[in-house]
């Protein structure tokens, strides 16, 4: 029997990308079903207008999108889960999910309602023989594991990451489906919009701040060179979290945004392994920190040893701008 | 209202580090301690039990045998009483395992209101256990619960969860399943002497076992297995540039300007 993939996710670019992987897999005789929630405005799994939206950009990524509707105001993982379950029923390999807070009870409500392996911030998937077998980070990014998943459907939760494939091509057919679901009794009784100022994921380069500033308005030093550089401002875990002198939306890291940026700048970061897992993606990471033994040290392309208060202005000058 | 806290007892994960000699994670002999998201949990339901809204408090842990220490600091912040679910069921890397043991080992107790996790553990970073723990027992889930507040008469709980883009308030009966985001509070600390009080007989074992689960069980057989790693460093250039402030300044700026990311 040819294998199967189901795919879903939160939003359109993520579902793209695991229609992607999906068909990495499946190959010429594979198929590929991308599963949508339809609420009472719009789609909410992808976040989308229309279900022909979607399609559109599927591609020939998909084979089919299955919509399954009513599935309310907003997007509840217990929802998502039936609709998967309900898809799964046809028979799968494996079910690719991008992560998200709704995306994690629906992976897990899967897993455990069919029995199957589950894993978490996959980065990819394989198939080794008979099985499939997913890598990811694991122990906070001090190592990537390879994880065998033996009992189908295997249940994915992919990391965060960029579509960055091509979409064309012949669009997905269309299926719309009722609710599968038996939802909780779980009423929302408030909704409230966080704004975000800080687009950390997409920037193009970043500037980060660490222990090696003293205090909280010592950190208004670097804005010049933020600017200088059209860069985002970023921190790492004890800044957010232990003085809590930014807000978690700037913490680079494991616990908080992954970077893609072309230029990292760590500055008096020590470079634990948590935050080192945060920026491997960037292209180039730079340095500066007093002690030349620290972690960020070795896991950097440049480094400056030295006082980050003398450096960071000098950089703002040989940039051109004022320091 | 009852309340069951779920808690791990992991490897301190600051002090993992990978052995490049022998191409694996060294972990043997490191410090180990309660998973840093289930302090909050545990927080969480402490508050709930001093505001008098919550009567029962116990804790139910994964982990071997040396767990027996984490879980005496874990009631000494405030619970009634600890369970170590024995057997090993601690597998960083396999959720709905563990997510079976401890469905397995609540079912053995009396039956609680609410049941709290953390939103991940330390060691896996999975964030499903609780998700698959709720689906398990048939209950709802709400997470990532930032803020909570219960109403014990009309049995019901209210949370704020933090969605990302939005900050959505919800409102369930009990029972239910809670994912408790770290950003929920500050944990308090047991002191040596709190710790120290807590007697023998507020610590009790689960065994599996004895529910007529064993290693073999169907249930109970791994989903999912680490089989293999690798060293999860990039290799990066390490130009080291030394010197005068300004020197090092305009040599990082001109290197940069090569790379082709200014």
């Amino acid at each position: 029997m040819a294998a199967r993939y189901v795919v879903s996710a939160a939003a359109v670019s993520d579902l793209q990308r695991m229609a992607q992987a999906a068909r990495e897999l499946a190959g010429a005789d594979g198929r590929v079903d991308a599963v949508a929630l339809a609420g009472d405005a719009g789609v909410l799994a992808p976040e989308a207008a229309t279900p022909e939206e979607v399609v559109g950009r599927l591609g020939r990524l998909a084979d089919r999108l299955l919509v399954y509707e009513g599935a309310g105001g907003w997007l509840r993982g217990d929802v998502w889960a039936s609709a998967l379950r309900d898809a799964l029923d046809e028979g799968a390999e494996a079910v690719f999910v991008a992560d998200s807070p709704s995306a994690r009870e629906a992976v897990g409500r899967v897993a455990a309602a069919l029995g199957s392996s589950c894993v978490s911030m996959c980065d990819r998937v394989d198939r080794d023989g008979d099985r499939l077998v997913a890598t990811r980070s694991i122990y906070g990014g001090v190592a990537e594991g390879r994880i065998a998943l033996p009992n189908a459907p295997a249940a994915c939760l992919f990391a965060a990451g960029k579509f960055e494939g091509e979409a064309g091509g012949p669009a997905a057919a269309v299926e719309r489906r009722p609710s599968a679901a038996e939802p909780y009794e779980l009423a929302s009784v408030g909704e409230e919009p966080v704004v975000k100022t800080v687009d950390l994921a997409g920037a193009a380069v970043v500037v980060s701040v660490g222990r090696g500033f003293a205090k909280a308005e010592d950190i208004e030093l670097v804005q010049p060179l933020v600017q200088a550089l059209g860069a985002e401002l970023g921190c790492s875990r004890p800044v957010a979290e232990d003085f809590k002198w930014l807000p978690k939306e700037r913490l680079v890291g494991l616990t908080g945004t992954s970077v893609t940026a072309g230029l990292y700048l760590a500055l008096g970061i020590s470079g634990q392994v948590q935050h080192l897992a945060g920026i491997k993606g960037a292209r180039i990471v730079a340095a500066v920190n007093s002690d030349a033994r620290a972690p960020i040290m070795r896991n950097a392309d440049y480094v400056v040893v030295g006082d980050l208060y003398k450096v960071v202005p000098e950089l703002v000058a040989a940039l051109g701008g004022s320091a | 209202m009852r309340i069951i806290v779920c808690a791990k007892h992991v490897v301190d994960s600051t002090e993992i580090r990978w052995d490049e000699g022998r191409g694996e994670v060294m972990l043997r002999n490191l410090p180990t301690k309660i998973s840093d998201y289930d302090r909050n949990a545990l927080e969480a339901a402490v508050v709930l039990k001093e505001t008098g809204d919550a009567v029962g408090l116990e804790v139910v842990m994964i982990g071997g045998e040396p767990a027996v220490k984490t879980l005496k600091e874990a009631v000494a912040m405030g619970a009634d009483k600890g369970y170590l679910v024995e057997g090993g069921w601690d597998d960083p890397f396999d959720p709905t395992r563990t997510a079976r043991a401890l469905t397995e080992a609540i079912g053995s107790l009396e039956e609680p209101d609410i049941i709290m996790c953390g939103l991940v553990s330390e060691d896996g970073y999975s964030g499903v256990t609780g998700p698959a723990l709720a689906q398990m027992l048939d209950l709802p889930y709400l997470g990532p619960v930032v803020l909570l507040e219960v109403d014990a008469a009309a049995g019901s709980v209210e949370a704020v969860l933090d969605m990302g883009s939005v900050r959505r308030t919800v409102k369930v009966p009990t029972p239910c399943v809670l994912g408790i985001d770290s950003l929920m509070n500050v944990p308090r600390l047991p002191t040596v002497l709190q710790v120290m009080k807590v007697k023998a007989d507020r610590i009790g074992r689960i065994s599996l076992s004895s529910l007529g689960l064993t290693a073999g069980a169907a249930e109970l057989t791994p989903a999912a297995e680490l089989v293999g790693c690798a060293s999860g460093a990039v290799e990066r250039k390490r130009v080291v540039i030394e010197g005068p402030a300004h020197e090092s300044a305009v040599k990082l700026v001109e290197s940069l300007r090569q790379e082709g990311v200014l």
